[in-house]
């Protein structure tokens, strides 16, 4: 392939890939997945009942992989079978994948209030009415642009992958970037806004998240608001750079051209992750060196002492 | 500290020996009478769908009756496990098995999942009582859900078939994730101390007849677009049933179904 179309789709899979992390992350913050929801979980069991979606599907990584999976499945039979656009046939395959990780979210939300019968937490259908076509959203687009990924890296780079496994593979990734990169601003931030930044989460405030809003009850929404001023977009950029350098390596140094080729993208893999990993290094250090420690109050030293 | 459940043994409902029983007959059942009658007209395909229900049940409630003694965020993963032994167990009995293919696999699935109720227990040292026995059901679920799943789409389960229909197209992964799902997803869906056995099993039809639906969609491109559409239709039958059985026993066991609310008071909490 002309090395200049092959640069092309990639850029088209990095943007793809980023805005389907960014949007993974904000789909499992509007109904408090993965990390955020033991707290979620745990509250009404601490006298403190929310109106907060409970979408307790699994972890991040099954759940995309799920839709991932279904949507390249809806999508390879309208390609194959109906011999739609792939455009089309992408788009109703991602269709299909919300529908089904919609009911996934509407069960986990009622089981899990349901029970919590003896803390007295109500299942409260406007906010289910309401946040499960915003989890469906984020899903679709998520799903979407996963399986453009799928696809471009099936159809144009000849991955010897089937757009399922692959898309189920890509799912799994956006799943796992998504839950520990994005999760943190949600589920360590803005779960204990109302105690101190930086103090950790102390036992005795487990379960007393925050469940009131700057106007009525705290809600997905305002969560969603709130990480995608960070955590959304710092997770797309974690996906897309995963995605981009992964595929960027193969594409400069392409191995169909020769076995030295194809350990030349190894070695440039390697350079990759070892910069990376002096560069985590250093802003860990600088991070550590402008904020330092914890400092705890002097009426809490002298308690400890 | 454990958000999951009271850490103990789950307690009511249908005895253990039922399910099982409601799973295995049912799963291999299904499979056979798919395969069998796929020969006669491919609509049959539908029935091995209908097996992969009942192991789907079958393997939610044994993930629910282990996950009781506390396991939380580890309820994922126990069926991923599941899945992982079936898809290993699944391939090899039917390649080697010929018709007694499921059944071949199913011991297999027994013998794997053995094995690794014995690691979990005494080397891992999870010293959860029926760990062996759960694992040895879960293995078994898991098996049959996908060679039912698998049968629907490859009309089937010969190993010729199965690889090319199944394994080479991609569609595994889609029944792997969407199997275990249907598995791992009731218990976790509705952990909590008040978890009842009842609504736990009616979210596994539930997602178990998703994946009929989605298995049905793959298999319009082997089975054609008659015997999709009869799989697609009866699998939708089947959720619409299950939701709504759902949703009353929702009805049924939460505090409150508002329409709208604001959170309990102090008084109505104490």
């Amino acid at each position: 392939m002309e090395p200049l179309i092959s640069m092309g789709v990639l850029a088209l899979i990095g943007v793809a890939a980023t805005i389907a992390g960014a949007s993974e992350d904000l789909e499992s913050d509007v109904g408090s997945q993965s990390n955020p929801n033991s707290q979620v979980q745990l509250a009404p069991q601490m006298m403190f009942p929310h109106r907060i979606y409970n979408k307790a599907v699994s972890g991040e990584p099954p759940s995309n992989a799920l839709m991932s999976a279904v949507g390249a499945t809806g999508a390879v039979v309208l390609m194959d079978e109906f011999s739609l656009s792939p455009l089309f046939a992408l788009v109703f395959g991602a269709l299909i994948a919300a529908m089904v990780h919609g009911t996934f979210a509407v069960t986990s939300t009622m089981g899990r209030a349901a029970s919590q019968r003896r803390f007295k937490q109500p299942v409260y259908l406007d906010m289910i009415r309401s946040h499960t076509p915003v989890i469906m959203g984020y899903a679709f687009i998520t799903t979407f642009c996963i399986l453009v990924v799928s696809f471009l890296m099936d159809s144009v780079l000849s991955h010897p992958f089937p757009l399922p496994l692959l898309a189920f593979i890509w799912g799994i990734t956006v799943g796992a970037i998504g839950s520990s990169t994005g999760d943190v601003h949600y589920g360590a931030e803005r779960e204990f806004q109302q105690f101190e930044f930086g103090s950790g989460l102390n036992a005795s405030n487990s379960g007393n998240i925050v469940r009131f809003a700057e106007s009525g009850l705290r809600n997905g929404y305002d969560n969603s608001w709130f990480c995608a001023k960070f955590g959304g977009p710092v997770t797309g950029i974690a996906f897309g750079m995963t995605v981009f350098l992964g595929n960027w390596i193969t594409t400069v140094f392409d191995p169909a051209r020769g076995v030295a080729e194809g350990w030349l993208s190894v070695v440039a893999g390697v350079i990759i992750v070892l910069i990376l990993i002096f560069w985590n290094r250093k802003i860990e250090v600088a991070a550590r060196n402008a904020f330092g420690p914890y400092k705890q109050d002097k009426t809490e030293e002298e308690a400890a002492a | 500290m454990s958000a999951g459940g009271a850490g103990g043994e789950a307690k009511g409902g249908y005895p253990p020996n039922t399910i099982i029983g409601i799973g295995a007959a049912g799963g291999l059942l299904g499979i056979y009478l798919a395969h069998f009658l796929s020969g006669i007209n491919p609509a049959f395909s539908f029935l091995g769908g209908i097996g992969a229900i009942c192991a789907i049940v079958w393997g939610a409630d044994a993930v629910r009756r282990v996950a009781s003694y506390g396991l939380g965020t580890g309820v994922p993963s126990i069926g991923m496990i599941a899945l992982g032994m079936g898809i290993v167990a699944a391939l090899f009995g039917l390649s080697v098995g010929g018709i007694a293919g499921p059944i071949v696999s199913f011991i297999a699935a027994a013998v794997i999942g053995a094995i690794i109720g014995v690691l979990a227990n005494k080397v891992i040292g999870m010293g959860i009582p029926i760990m062996e026995r759960a694992m040895v059901e879960i293995a078994g679920a898991g098996t049959l859900a996908i060679i039912g799943l698998s049968t629907v789409i490859a009309g089937s389960f010969e190993y010729g078939a199965v690889i090319e229909n199944v394994v080479s197209t991609g569609f595994i992964a889609m029944i792997f994730i969407i199997g275990g799902m249907g598995i791992l997803h009731p218990f976790n869906a509705n952990l909590g101390p008040d978890e009842k056995q009842d609504r736990t099993l009616s979210v596994a039809v539930e997602k178990a007849s998703l994946a009929m639906i989605i298995s049905g969609i793959a298999s319009s491109i082997n089975e054609g677009m008659g015997a999709a559409i009869v799989t697609v239709l009866v699998g939708l039958a089947i959720w619409y049933m299950a939701f709504n059985k759902y949703y009353g026993f929702v009805k049924r066991d939460a505090h409150a179904v508002v329409g709208t609310g604001l959170l309990p008071s102090a008084e109505e909490l104490e």
